[in-house]
């Protein structure tokens, strides 16, 4: 059973590791080349099928698809990997200090995070957008600070595992200061806990900036985004269904590779688990 | 458990309704009273006096309000609730002779008298800009209850065409109270009630003094996404696409027998404006190298579907001082470039700041994809409307370019006339021809409005980049509908079903 | 058991109160007078200044705080600056048409996540497992307004089966208002089922584990059958709590799916107001919005209290 289990969890890992492994290449290479320029507007090649010149073709201003699927790409990772930054950076030390606290402050400190979940990342987007207009910043920073409160619930968590560990109890007993238990015991044992957590913060950040664009407090024209792609699309969906497709597969891809590259990585981690499959 | 189960009961009501949409057709009958049109911009509310925008007139002017005199599909000035009228030998009186019967719908009679109280609170209550072209007049007075005269404290064409527009709307002495809300007007049909956020219900004015209209209900329902509007009316959920935005989708009404697809012209220019109040864009070879950079004839393919007009000044084909000026900056990039040449505009980055309107923001990713083909360096901005591209763009005039449709009829000086207008310009030189125009004969009125229109191609005080199209798409049978939006209104007085 | 319940709700009545307060000073920071961005760009200065007094608008922010939070409690939230209407019926009146589609959206939830889920924990050792626990991964992955979108394209547009988009109030006309119903609850929830159908399979997963269904189906009973008679209501624990979860989730999700299917909800209601700068009626959807989320995660915790005995003397 348990070997079924982590051969299973293997097969996630790889297929998501894939997935992802694709989604980042695809952005790195934009950076070098990509077939088109992808914001050229070019009013003689509009809604051509996929060609030689064209490999899925081109949209109603006649820009070339796989190069604004590249940098959409771009984009996407970018948005990931700052809203989860700023979330790993909050939440990471506010959930570590909650577990090493005294009880009443870690109790307080939770209860301010939870508040922190009555405020999803499309409520914080609207609310910024009113204030400071709609924007690709706008959008990471409603995207990380909405993630915050659950990667401070798992690192809380993890660390009050590790704190009751006896090599900590050791170290305690020992004299060292809780700074130091924290740098040299529970962050790295929480590590694990907080790449999983933030490969799957990444999917739901590639899915809130794709309903962010689409509602237009998102990444703005012309930058290329696959959010915009699909929103762009919806007025030739029964004409040319090709432009929704190439960015909703897009989309649905990432997700599923950080979906399932978090949980792989979550199985092998933690064997209980494991053994309950 | 308990939970599962009374979630099993609701499904099988869902799947009811499933099976009874399909049979939802069966009201038919009930159908020929009633008419639903799809539009886009909601009201905020319904007080056109003191909120400015398209949308408030296009629901209730020539339907809830009349005018004392209207224009016709062809742009001419008709009768509506002036039976007729005289101007005198110099051209400042006016003696109009108004309708019998009429009356408003919260009982009021309409007489000279409401004429009259209408005029004069366009110049004291009313706080929108357009209420200035009320300015001309002195004085208006109610000869007797069926005659009204205005004097004017100089001679102006313009005034007796502004009145066909929102200003010259006829309103109760006693039905002013809850404008926003409650519009009282004397027109075929009579305000019903809104359901923000989806729908206005006009009803028809069972008391109106003219013909009545054929349906006892329109529906106007509001969509904000081009594509639900679409979707709408492929679906039978409405009746009208009253302005297609989304003109790419439209073969889809096109090639289905289902449909109908009207298609006419507009006074809507969409106006690519230069802000000339600050560097690089008040250097006139900068503006003149933009609209040599611009292939407008590309720009309409790729952003509106290749329907629309070009214009190569701020008038309309149907505007008798019209001249074809779309000649004057032929697209030629390696002029732009030549221009271009030695001016701050290469080392800078030029603002774009478009409103979230589906032609801005599809034209405005032409302008900036065409532009930097010349070398310049375009920042694309989408500002949410109307409130915060008004307060950027039209308030602060914090933008370089920008992308709108002037829809208004007529607005050579509204959208120029004025230096301290969003567009900066309000050269004098040029509203001294308005001004000659408005006071001269009409050969004269023609003559002088032909310079002005040269004037401003002359100076690049913008770039018009395509007359918006009237695009309108109906079910087969429905009768009435307008073929040019030439008015603010979307006059629903004539729709029928055949 | 009382005190815990009386702790729980101390901290749903300050958590209510801070965020009151950061929704407050948010909308104060606001860049722009409110009174000037009513009355638009051609509004004379004593037009502004009277609208200001008229709406309490020059008064210190500490009063101006008190008053809202007083509005908000009375359910009298004055007028809209900018519509001219009173605020509070319309956003009743939208929260109303948002509950219907969220509580549809659930059910549709349910109804996808319970048989899916259970039937690939059943199946998990064989192909059909696996494919099923594949197709949940799929639907997770799918956003939710382009699950809109293909619906409408399918079922509207394509077969003409439902309508496209729109709203009918229930009470109006029930055959049509449930007609229009369908398609947006079915976006929202289709999503939703499939991350709910993954705590459902490792709920039943857990159960089929337990003793005392190994000795029902020793008895003779058959997975299936055994499941239903004895461990469904055991899995139910872990997926209500999840379910509830779910619907802050949901709550949020309506307002994209509203835009889709032009739903007059509260999230058109919030989106216009952006649009429009309709400070006061942003303010009062937000704070709507917070405080449901708020309401329900202090009910779940209440359910975890009245289901899990352990939690009542643990922690």
């Amino acid at each position: 059973m348990s070997g079924r289990g982590s051969r299973r969890g293997g097969a996630a890992v790889l297929v998501g590791g894939a997935l992802v492994a694709l989604v980042v290449l695809m952005a790195l290479l934009s950076f070098l080349w990509t077939p088109h320029d992808p914001t050229l507007v070019d009013a003689r090649v509009r809604l051509q099928g996929p060609s030689p010149a064209y490999w899925l073709g081109t949209d109603r201003f006649g820009r070339d698809l796989v190069s604004q699927l590249m940098v959409g790409a771009r984009t996407t990772v970018y948005v990931g990997l700052v809203a989860v930054g700023i979330a790993a950076l909050v939440g990471v030390p506010l959930g570590v200090l909650a577990a090493m606290a005294p009880r009443w402050l870690g109790e307080l400190l939770m209860r301010a995070n939870d508040l922190l979940l009555a405020f999803p990342a499309l409520l914080l987007a609207v609310m910024l957008a009113a204030v400071l207009g709609a924007g690709t910043g706008v959008a990471m920073v409603a995207i990380g600070v909405s993630t915050v409160p659950s990667f401070a619930r798992v690192v809380r968590a993890g660390s009050l595992q590790v704190l009751r560990s006896d090599f900590v109890l050791a170290a305690r007993a020992a004299g060292r200061r809780p700074w130091g238990v924290a740098v040299r015991h529970v962050l790295p044992n929480v590590a694990g806990l907080v790449i999983v957590q933030a490969s799957v913060a990444f999917a739901i950040a590639v899915l809130a900036e794709a309903a962010l664009s689409f509602l237009g407090f998102g990444t703005p024209p012309p930058t290329p985004s696959w959010g915009r792609m699909l929103q762009e699309s919806q007025s030739l969906l029964f004409t040319d269904p090709r432009l929704a497709v190439v960015p909703g597969v897009a989309v649905a891809a990432a997700v599923l590779g950080f979906n399932l590259l978090g949980d792989g990585l979550r199985d092998r981690l933690d064997p209980r688990l494991e053994a309950r499959r | 458990m308990r939970r599962l189960v009374g979630a099993l009961v609701l499904l099988g009501l869902l799947a009811v309704a499933g099976c009874s949409a399909g049979a939802g057709t069966a009201d038919q009958g009930e159908q020929t009273a009633s008419l639903s049109v799809g539009l886009v911009a909601e009201p905020a509310n319904l007080d056109f006096t003191t909120t400015d925008g398209a949308a408030i007139p296009q629901a209730l002017l020539y339907n809830v309000y009349e005018t004392l005199v209207k224009v016709d599909g062809e742009g001419e000035l008709v009768p509506s609730l002036a039976r007729s009228w005289e101007v005198s030998e110099d051209r400042r009186t006016y003696t109009f002779e108004l309708v019998e019967g009429a009356t408003f719908t919260d009982g009021a009679p309409f007489t000279a008298e409401d004429a009259v109280f209408s005029i004069e609170r366009v110049q004291t209550e009313w706080t929108t800009s357009l209420a200035a072209a009320m300015d001309v007049v002195e004085s208006a007075t109610a000869v007797s209850p069926t005659t009204l005269r205005v004097e004017l404290s100089r001679p102006s064409n313009d005034w007796l065409y502004r009145m066909t527009t929102r200003i010259g709307a006829m309103f109760s002495r006693t039905g002013v109270d809850a404008l926003g809300t409650d519009p009282v007007g004397t027109g075929p049909y009579r305000f019903g009630s809104w359901n923000r956020g989806d729908s206005i219900t006009l009803l028809r004015n069972d008391g109106y003094w003219g013909s009545a209209p054929q349906f006892g209900e329109v529906v106007l329902r509001y969509f904000r996404d081009p594509t639900a509007l679409n979707n709408a009316l492929l679906s039978g959920t409405i009746d009208v696409i009253g302005t297609v935005q989304a003109p790419e989708s439209l073969e889809q009404f096109t090639s289905d027998p289902r449909f109908q697809v009207i298609e006419g012209t507009t006074t809507a220019e969409v106006v690519l404006s230069f802000n000339r109040s600050r560097a690089p864009l008040d250097d006139l070879d900068v503006r003149r190298a933009i609209k040599h950079a611009i292939d407008h004839r590309a720009l309409v393919d790729t952003c509106w579907a290749g329907r629309g007009t070009l214009i190569g000044s701020m008038v309309p084909p149907s505007d008798p001082w019209y001249t074809d000026l779309t000649g004057r900056y032929p697209y030629d990039p390696d002029r732009a470039r030549e221009l271009l040449e030695g001016t701050d505009a290469t080392s800078s980055t030029l603002r774009l700041r478009v409103p979230n309107l589906p032609y801005a923001v599809a034209c405005g990713q032409v302008v900036e994809s065409q532009l930097e083909q010349v070398g310049l360096d375009v920042q694309m901005d989408t500002l949410e409307f109307p409130a915060a591209w008004l307060q950027t763009v039209y308030t602060d005039a914090d933008y370089d370019m920008s992308i709108i449709a002037h829809v208004e009829p007529r607005d050579l000086r509204a959208v120029f006339g004025d230096p301290d207008y969003y567009t900066r310009y309000g050269e004098p030189e040029f509203v001294e021809h308005l001004d000659a125009a408005d006071a001269g004969t009409e050969a004269e009125q023609t003559e002088q409005l032909r310079l002005a229109a040269e004037m401003l191609a002359d100076d690049a005080a913008a770039d018009w980049l395509f007359l918006l199209p009237n695009l309108v798409v109906a079910e087969q049978g429905i009768t009435g509908l307008p073929q040019n939006a030439v008015s603010e209104s979307f006059d629903l007085s004539a729709l029928g079903r055949s | 058991m009382l005190l815990r319940v009386l702790t729980r709700l101390a901290v749903l009545l300050a958590s209510l109160a801070v965020s009151s307060l950061v929704v407050f000073a948010f909308m104060a920071v606001l860049p722009g007078d409110p009174a000037r961005v009513a009355l638009g760009v051609n509004a004379s200065e004593a037009a502004v200044q009277q609208l200001r007094s008229d709406f309490g608008l020059d008064r210190p922010l500490p009063t101006q705080y008190l008053e809202w939070v007083r509005g908000l409690l009375t359910l009298d939230l004055g007028e809209s600056y900018i519509s001219r209407a009173a605020i509070a019926p319309q956003v009743l009146d939208r929260a109303q048409v948002t509950l219907w589609l969220v509580g549809a959206g659930m059910v549709v939830a349910v109804l996808v996540a319970v048989p899916l889920g259970s039937l690939a924990a059943l199946t998990s050792r064989s192909p059909l497992g696996v494919l099923l626990s594949a197709v949940s991964q799929l639907g997770v992955a799918v956003p939710a307004f382009l699950a809109g979108i293909l619906l409408v394209a399918v079922f509207a547009v394509g077969l003409g089966w439902l309508p496209a988009s729109g709203w009918t109030p229930p009470a109006q006309d029930p055959g049509r208002f449930l007609s229009q119903l369908v398609l947006p609850a079915s976006s929202l929830g289709l999503v939703q089922g499939a991350v709910l159908a993954r705590y459902v399979r490792s709920a039943v997963l857990e159960v089929l584990g337990e003793d005392y269904l190994r000795t029902a189906r020793a008895k003779g009973l058959r997975p299936g059958p055994a499941l239903v008679r004895h461990g469904l209501r055991n899995a139910a624990v872990p997926v209500v709590t999840v379910l509830g979860l779910q619907l802050a989730t949901l709550l949020v999700g309506a307002v994209v799916v509203e835009r889709v299917f032009v739903v007059p909800g509260l999230g058109s209601l919030l989106l216009d107001a952006v649009a429009n700068r309709d400070l006061v009626v942003i303010q009062d959807v937000v704070m709507l919005l917070v405080a449901a989320v708020l309401v329900i995660n202090f009910v779940v915790d209440l359910l975890y209290l009245a289901i899990d005995p352990r939690l009542r003397t643990a922690r």
